[in-house]
């Protein structure tokens, strides 16, 4: 659901399509319970049609920002943070949620050239703003030589984290971070690898800013 | 092995679907794309346990975008079938909405259903829950244990007695959580009568029927689906509530419906390794000879499930002695259920074992890895059956020599730089590795490419490729040509992907299947009058690059490709299986033996690991690249656990008061220096196809032990707590 200039697809929904006459919830809920019983073969339940004659829309703004390169102009709930901005509607799932706290760096992405945890960043703080994501980081068929050392390396397993690891450490080696393993360390320990796989991170990040 | 040569197998192969993970193309539970799909958030009970006594959903219900708030007041009642053959613990399952009692702390009350996520996580903290509560008991030290699991060989009490040396030591190990990366998530799509879920989970067709349980729907109407798994570590052993919440919410709302679990939620939402308390009383001669083991185990469990993990098995086969008694018991507390973690049941056993080895080996003035050679089994003393093999003699010889043993001060406090205290350490491991029934199939298309499926999982330890590693080979096709696919219940059924089961289980199946394939080929040939392979007995013709050929005369031979052509043929397929080990009575562990360097701040008690070593008997490695990261990551786990890793929850409310990744530690980057692993070459065929022993578990074991003993060695404290913290040794 590409919401490019798509109010529908991002805004606050009214329960996208449904219609909103029917009977009230209340009858709804008790009509549902009488008839529940035990769930069985053939769907007894009443589904909710009535839903969300929304009284108040929640806040939203219109925001204008690069990803990737591309130009997207969203009309975005307020509390949308850039996190959730790509992975629910702009259909790049690749930075991933792994805490929505800035405590695993799982989510990391590049804005404006600086890495920073997308969870806690609000999307309508980013007007005008160049942001980067892991899908943006290959030239075509070509991989970014982090990736590529990253493959190499064997520097991930499960690869949830992977993502947010590349991006902090293309942000890593464009700060200069990486002047020894144990600054690589220091500086990449933003980024949680649950499957332990730091010492190959550190390897692929330390290989790949030398061949810069 | 098939007779087959080996090309693929034993090659450090880089990740198959390693693109995909590096491109963020790797698609996991929550980012199955599905039109019109809403966002469900759980609302999670305030009280440790008592009754809820009202739901008022309405400022919820009135919040914009908000389809609807489910709880037990409104929410159907469901079937709740049995499920034997599930991973679901003795006891009654949680029942997501179905009355009105809480359990513990978090419990799912109630699920708000909306159009954006944004809405539905508001909608969630518009619910206003009122509870009738009661005190819950979370505290293990203060809980009543249930009946005891004995075991027994000997006279514990009396070889104890009589013992020269004897100690008796208490231990307490905190919670773990599993954490992995991806939290738990499911998104769930009804049509009409079928259920489709894309699910975190280390079990397909376990997911799948606890679904068609909970539901009572027929096998064919549920499919479970999950290409990529972002870490498990034992999390998605089983069926959690919240896979039936979001299967609810879809059937109420009729619309699909995506559930991930916060952070937060995955401290409750999910299992975790309980706590321990461990006492161990130890007897040995003056010459470090075992006669005695006492082992008093408590671990928790919730109220309504009895959890039980193997912790007995440690204690019973590691090491020589006549005499052990063991009592395990599971305390039942207001929590919810535990689940297996990395290494389970010897993970928490080692700890302990392994620390009074290394006690003892210091009481006796005895060197620790001559301490565990003198008490060398000849026999898994607890079955009297033969090891398939154990050389976990060489692991201490090749770690000894790799890792500069010989460096080792053994008085303890005695090695400085500086403030720094420096300490080394090492402990022994184990781990019974799973060989469980399973299927595979394997299909061969005309154009000399094949396609391989099982049920199975990959959770991190490079399934994909190992799989696709032995197909290759037993095909006698190119990794290129070969694609292993998984994570779907409509493949053939394979047993949860855990307790180092898998290559050995899925892998047997698979070569299984493969090797049919390739024979109904070689069949083909050699009674085909056209084929150069005409008259060729079978059993001398091998296949390599998709080409069969006679290996008394290599230049006698022809390709799949145009075998299948001229019999017009589209495609050979079969079905393979894994009858689990049969007959083999053989003792079938694999085993570890790690090392640790550790530096202690003499002021401040803070604990820097330096360098840690590995050396592993697993039996032939499929995939060493990947083999190699797994082992790492066990470490890197271990180091968690021993140094890290603590659930802590506050007895007065039962709630788990650091339920995030800012406040539960695990190790960063920065905790991590050098790591090295190192698997002894060799194969163990006991009862699998493939040579195989697990990996995954044994890395693990062993890991807080050998720290544990190296902060002993560097400070002269011996601490008999994990995880083990600056407070601690202060």
């Amino acid at each position: 659901m590409s919401s490019e200039l798509s109010d529908s697809a991002v805004s606050p929904p009214t329960g996208a399509g449904e219609s909103t006459s029917g009977p009230s919830r209340r009858t709804v809920i008790a009509t549902g319970a009488a008839v529940g019983g035990v769930m069985v073969a053939g769907g007894t339940f009443l589904a909710g049609a009535e839903e969300a004659a929304a009284t108040v829309a929640a806040p939203s703004s219109r925001v204008s920002l690069t990803v990737n390169g591309t130009r997207r102009t969203v009309t975005v709930d307020n509390r949308t943070s850039l996190l959730d901005l790509l992975r629910e509607h702009l259909e790049l799932t690749g930075s991933k949620k792994g805490c929505n706290a800035g405590a695993c760096g799982a989510c990391t992405v590049l804005v404006d050239g600086q890495r920073v945890n997308s969870c806690l960043t609000l999307a309508v703080r980013l007007e005008g703003a160049e942001v980067t994501t892991i899908e943006g980081l290959a030239k075509g068929d070509k991989l970014h030589p982090l990736q590529q050392a990253f493959v190499d390396e064997d520097a991930f397993q499960c690869g949830y984290c992977t993502p947010g690891q590349i991006m902090s450490g293309v942000g890593c080696i464009q700060e200069g971070h990486t002047n020894s393993p144990e600054e690589i360390r220091e500086y990449m320990s933003g980024n949680v690898c649950r499957c332990g796989c730091y010492v190959k991170i550190v390897r692929a990040v330390e290989q790949t800013a030398a061949r810069k | 092995m098939s007779p087959q040569p080996q090309a693929a197998v034993g090659a450090p192969l880089s990740r198959v679907d390693g693109r995909l993970k590096v491109t963020g193309q790797a698609e996991y539970a929550a980012e199955h794309d599905l039109k019109g799909v809403v966002h469900a958030v759980i609302v999670d009970a305030a009280i440790g346990r008592g009754r809820i006594t009202a739901i008022d959903a309405r400022a919820a219900e009135k919040h914009a975008g908000v389809l609807r708030v489910i709880h037990h007041g409104n929410a159907p009642k469901l079937p709740y079938r049995d499920n034997a053959g599930s991973n679901n613990p003795q006891g009654r399952r949680l029942r997501v909405f179905q009355d009105d009692r809480v359990f513990f702390h978090g419990q799912p009350v109630a699920v708000v259903v909306a159009g954006t996520l944004e809405a539905a996580q508001h909608g969630a903290s518009l619910v206003k829950v009122r509870y009738d509560a009661d005190k819950p008991s979370t505290d293990i030290t203060k809980a009543e244990p249930g009946e005891p699991t004995p075991y027994a060989r000997g006279d514990a009490e009396a070889g104890l007695s009589s013992s020269a040396v004897r100690l008796d030591l208490k231990y307490e190990l905190a919670r773990n959580h599993h954490n992995p990366m991806e939290p738990h998530a499911t998104v769930a799509q009804w049509d009409g009568n079928r259920l489709t879920v894309w699910d975190k989970t280390q079990w397909v067709m376990g997911t799948h029927d606890e679904i068609a349980a909970v539901f009572d729907l027929p096998a064919d109407a549920v499919r479970v689906i999950n290409p990529f798994v972002g870490g498990g570590f034992g999390s998605g052993l089983r069926c959690w509530p919240h896979t039936i919440v979001a299967a609810l919410a879809a059937r109420v709302t009729r619309r699909p419906v995506k559930l991930v679990l916060s952070r937060k939620q995955m401290y409750f939402g999910t299992g975790f390794r309980p706590a321990y308390e461990y006492r161990l009383r130890l007897g040995s001669d003056r010459r470090g000879r075992l006669n005695a083991a006492i082992h008093d185990i408590d671990h928790e469990t919730s109220s309504y499930e009895t959890f039980s993990e193997a912790v007995l098995g440690a204690g019973q086969m590691m090491y020589s002695m006549p005499n052990v008694r063991q009592a395990y018991r599971q305390v039942p507390l207001d929590v919810n259920t535990p689940i297996w973690m990395r290494g389970p049941g010897f993970a928490p056993a080692s700890f302990v074992i392994e620390s009074a080895m290394d006690e003892l080996a210091t009481e006796l003035g005895i060197d620790p890895i001559e301490l565990r050679r003198r008490n060398e089994p000849a026999e898994d003393e607890s079955t009297n059956e033969q090891f398939s093999t154990r050389r976990l003699s060489e692991c201490y010889t090749v770690g000894a020599r790799e890792f500069g043993w010989d460096r080792r001060n053994p008085e303890p406090r005695s090695t400085r730089e500086g403030n720094l205290l420096i300490g080394l350490g090492m402990a022994a491991g184990a781990y019974d590795c799973g060989r469980y029934p399973g299927q595979a199939r394997a299909r061969l298309d005309a154009d000399g490419t094949a396609v391989v499926e099982a049920a199975t999982t990959d959770m991190g330890p490079g399934t994909y490729t190992s799989q696709t590693q032995v197909a290759a080979d037993a095909l006698g096709l190119t990794m290129r040509t070969v694609t292993f696919r998984l994570g779907d219940s409509e493949y053939p059924f394979t047993a949860p992907h855990g307790g180092s089961s898998t290559m050995a289980s899925v892998g047997s199946a698979v070569v299984d299947a493969c090797n049919k394939v390739r024979r109904q080929a070689i069949k083909l040939a050699v009674e085909d009058r056209e084929s150069p392979l005409y008259g060729v007995n079978a059993d001398d013709v091998v296949v390599r690059n998709g080409r069969l050929y006679d290996r008394n005369n290599t230049a006698r031979g022809e390709t799949y490709k145009s075998l299948l052509a001229r019999h017009d043929r589209s495609r050979l397929e079969a079905n393979g299986s894994y009858e689990g080990p049969g007959s083999d009575r053989s003792a079938y562990f694999a085993y570890s033996a790690t090392f640790a360097e550790v530096s202690v701040d003499a002021d401040l008690g803070l604990v820097r690991v330096r360098r840690m070593l590995g050396v592993y008997d697993a039996g032939r490695i499929i995939s060493p690249k990947l083999a190699d990261s797994q082992a790492l990551g066990g470490i890197v786990g271990g180091i968690g656990q021993a140094l890290l890793e603590h659930t802590v929850t506050d007895h007065r409310d039962g709630r788990i008061v650091n339920s995030s990744l800012a406040d539960y530690l695990v190790p960063v980057n920065a905790d991590v220096p050098d790591l090295k692993a190192i698997y002894l070459d060799g194969e163990d065929n006991a009862g699998n196809l493939l040579g195989v022993k697990g990996l995954g578990e044994v890395v693990q074991v062993g890991v807080a032990a050998a720290i544990g003993n190296a902060v002993f060695n560097a400070t002269g404290r011996r601490i008999r707590q994990l995880p083990i913290t600056a407070e601690a040794l202060l």
